[in-house]
């Protein structure tokens, strides 16, 4: 008998017994939609993590912030420590080999003009780097360069928002935008950032587009006057994704000894903040996991217990087919080719299911979900092998009939 | 092609002191003693005798469904009581057609299907098989309801069916068990003609039954008592068959 024959047979087997095949897969249905639905919100939401990490430095990006101490009393060296400062930013980049950018940024907020224009914004100063580690170009002329920041230029360079809010339908480029009192040149308007975690959510990086931006130096030569040259933080790129740990040691470290002893910062490493998301995701998915293999496992048993039950009646079938010079192994191949068929057809609607599992969350919380053809494979496969593990045992007892008792049965 | 014809210069069947002894556990049940029988091809014979006599078991064993527990048993020179469970499917499927009592149709297989069945396990072609399975079904009579289900025919058609699934296979011997036994008195002479019908052709039958009107219609009959052949002078080995 070929296997062509023993899949016809078995689906006329299946469709003569409707009713008990749904019941007989119910639990390979439910499985593999957990397994499916699970795999793909997981997914998502990491996907979806990396994919806005990208946009603001990727995972080896480093964030070093100012932490006000927590303490009622202040102490004397708390005092003075005078948290980050443009010395600190350049003592990483010189003292720190496995540092590939250091970017640090300082805001202040000042009138800003043009024409009938005038409100406060906050103006931010930044470095050449800053370009590199946000993934921010510009559309039209150019960045902050290192001459700009030699000289404490009077230039500026506008995000996409800002520029359209200080300018209207006026061209910018080349106008004169007054900071404070200060007239600044605008050369550069920066390309639109966008990231959306959901549809119709607000664009996440917005802030980006509403950006003013003047070289670092001016910030304090011009406005602050600030000679000690505070920062509000400093973005640091490590060279590779392995040396993340050891940088962020010696970055803290580092700013420890310069602080005299005094952590007045925090270094956030992302890639530790990944791990920890992908821990809790990690947790989530062994519970449902464990929840579509118990349930895999239970729907196995079931088709087993079905397999034997129905195995009663179809002794004589059974006896017959020898009768008439079926193999042994004829009748187990037939055996476990319906046990398959079932599995696989229960699969297949797991699939299904979990595919509406799956969009059903996205829609009513807001979670996005993705099926990749792997997990597709993965849910199929998980339930031909229900199938192929649990088959196995009544195809053999099928098999081992001794052709006399099985057509004797009555 | 495993014919009719008898081979050269022996008998179709030879059993030479045949014993079967099923144990189970402490009791052990002698079913049978030392048969010894040979049948010619061409033969038409009724194996008689009481429930509990052994004439099942021997047909079991006549059918390679079952093997001796003792004894050789030659089929067409080939000593099939040393076979292998692999080879013993290929002899029941190349050799042997059988009919039963109750005939043990697929019910959720159409009659063609249902006809075909042996010629699956043969490895016969799709095309073959098919044709093969009408001409077989016009042989009994039914190749009308080809596309028919076993429900929906009646017992003697059933009977016929199964006896076109035996003969498809071109088997050597036919083997029925109490063929006629679920068959009102009338429909059980037809499938006796029809048995009678296809000895005339040169088919070997043998019919297990314990009705003497059935048995009647064989030419031959061998009764077992206890086990043993009863009647000693149309049982020996090698024995033309009294008429």
């Amino acid at each position: 008998m070929t296997l062509g024959e023993s899949i016809a047979d078995g689906l006329a087997e299946i469709r003569a017994h409707a009713l008990r095949t749904l019941l007989q897969t119910l639990g390979v249905v439910l499985g593999v939609a957990s397994l499916v639905a699970v795999l793909g919100l997981v997914d998502a939401g990491r996907r979806e993590a990396m994919a806005f990490f990208s946009e603001v430095g990727g995972l080896t990006k480093i964030l070093v912030v100012n932490r006000p101490p927590r303490e009622a009393t202040v102490t004397a060296r708390q005092l003075a420590s005078d948290g980050l400062t443009w010395q600190d930013a350049q003592a990483i980049r010189r003292e720190i080999p496995l540092v590939a950018r250091v970017d640090p940024m300082a805001g202040v907020p000042l009138k800003v003009r043009h024409g009938d224009y005038l409100r406060e914004q906050t103006v931010t100063g930044a470095t050449p780097d800053f370009q590199a580690v946000y993934k921010f170009f510009p559309a039209r002329g150019r960045f902050l360069i290192d001459d700009d920041l030699a000289a404490s230029a009077r230039v500026c360079v506008l995000g996409e928002s800002a520029a359209r809010e200080y300018f209207g339908n006026e061209d910018p480029l080349g106008a004169t935008l007054f900071l404070g009192d200060v007239g600044f040149r605008v050369v550069g308007v920066m390309k639109r950032k966008e990231f959306y975690f959901n549809e119709g959510s607000d664009n996440a990086l917005e802030w980006m587009n509403r950006m003013t931006l003047v070289p670092l130096t001016a910030l304090y030569t011009r406005f602050t006057g600030d000679t000690q040259k505070h920062l509000a933080y400093i973005n640091v790129l490590v060279d590779r994704i392995e040396n993340n740990g050891r940088a962020t040691e010696a970055v803290k470290a580092l700013l420890h000894r310069r602080h005299g002893g005094v952590d007045d910062f925090e270094v956030w490493n992302r890639q530790e903040m990944l791990t920890r998301a992908d821990e809790q995701g990690a947790m989530y998915k062994a519970l449902f996991l464990t929840t579509g293999l118990v349930s895999l496992l239970v729907g196995g048993i079931v088709i087993m217990n079905i397999m034997l039950a129905s195995f009663q009646e179809r002794v004589r079938e059974v006896g017959l087919r020898k009768a008439l010079g079926a193999r042994a192994s004829d009748i187990a191949i037939q055996c476990l080719v319906e046990a398959l068929l079932v599995t696989g057809l229960g699969g297949t609607a797991g699939l299904a299911l979990g595919v509406g599992f799956a969009k059903a969350i996205t829609a009513l919380l807001d979670r996005p979900a993705v099926i990749t053809p792997f997990m597709a494979l993965a849910g199929i496969g998980a339930s031909v092998a229900t199938g192929l593990v649990f088959g196995l045992y009544p195809a053999v007892r099928a098999a081992r009939l001794a052709p006399v008792e099985a057509l004797r049965y009555e | 092609m495993p014919g009719s014809a008898p081979p050269a210069g022996g008998s179709l069947i030879r059993l030479s002191d045949i014993h079967k002894i099923y144990d189970s556990g402490a009791s052990s049940v002698h079913a049978l003693r030392g048969v010894s029988l040979g049948i010619q091809a061409g033969e038409s014979i009724a194996i008689m005798g009481p429930s509990g006599s052994g004439k099942s078991t021997l047909m079991h064993i006549l059918g390679c469904l079952d093997v001796p527990s003792r004894g050789e048993y030659r089929l067409a020179e080939t000593l099939v009581s040393r076979l292998t469970p692999r080879e013993l499917a290929r002899v029941r499927n190349q050799r042997i057609g059988f009919v039963f009592q109750t005939y043990n149709l697929l019910p959720r297989a159409s009659i063609v299907r249902n006809v075909e069945l042996p010629m699956m396990y043969g490895g016969v072609g799709r095309a073959e098989r098919h044709e093969r399975a009408l001409l077989a079904l016009e042989r009994v009579g039914l190749r009308g309801r080809a596309l028919s289900l076993p429900a929906q025919l009646s017992g003697g058609q059933r009977q016929r069916v199964a006896i076109a699934r035996a003969l498809v296979n071109l088997p050597s011997i036919l083997l029925a068990d109490e063929p006629t036994g679920n068959l009102d008195s009338r429909t059980g002479l037809e499938i006796m003609a029809l048995f009678e019908e296809l000895n005339a052709q040169g088919h070997t039958i043998i019919v297990v039954t314990h009705d003497p009107r059935v048995a009647s219609h064989a030419r031959r009959v061998i009764r077992i008592v206890d086990g043993l052949v009863e009647d000693g002078s149309s049982s020996d080995p090698g024995v033309e068959p009294t008429a």
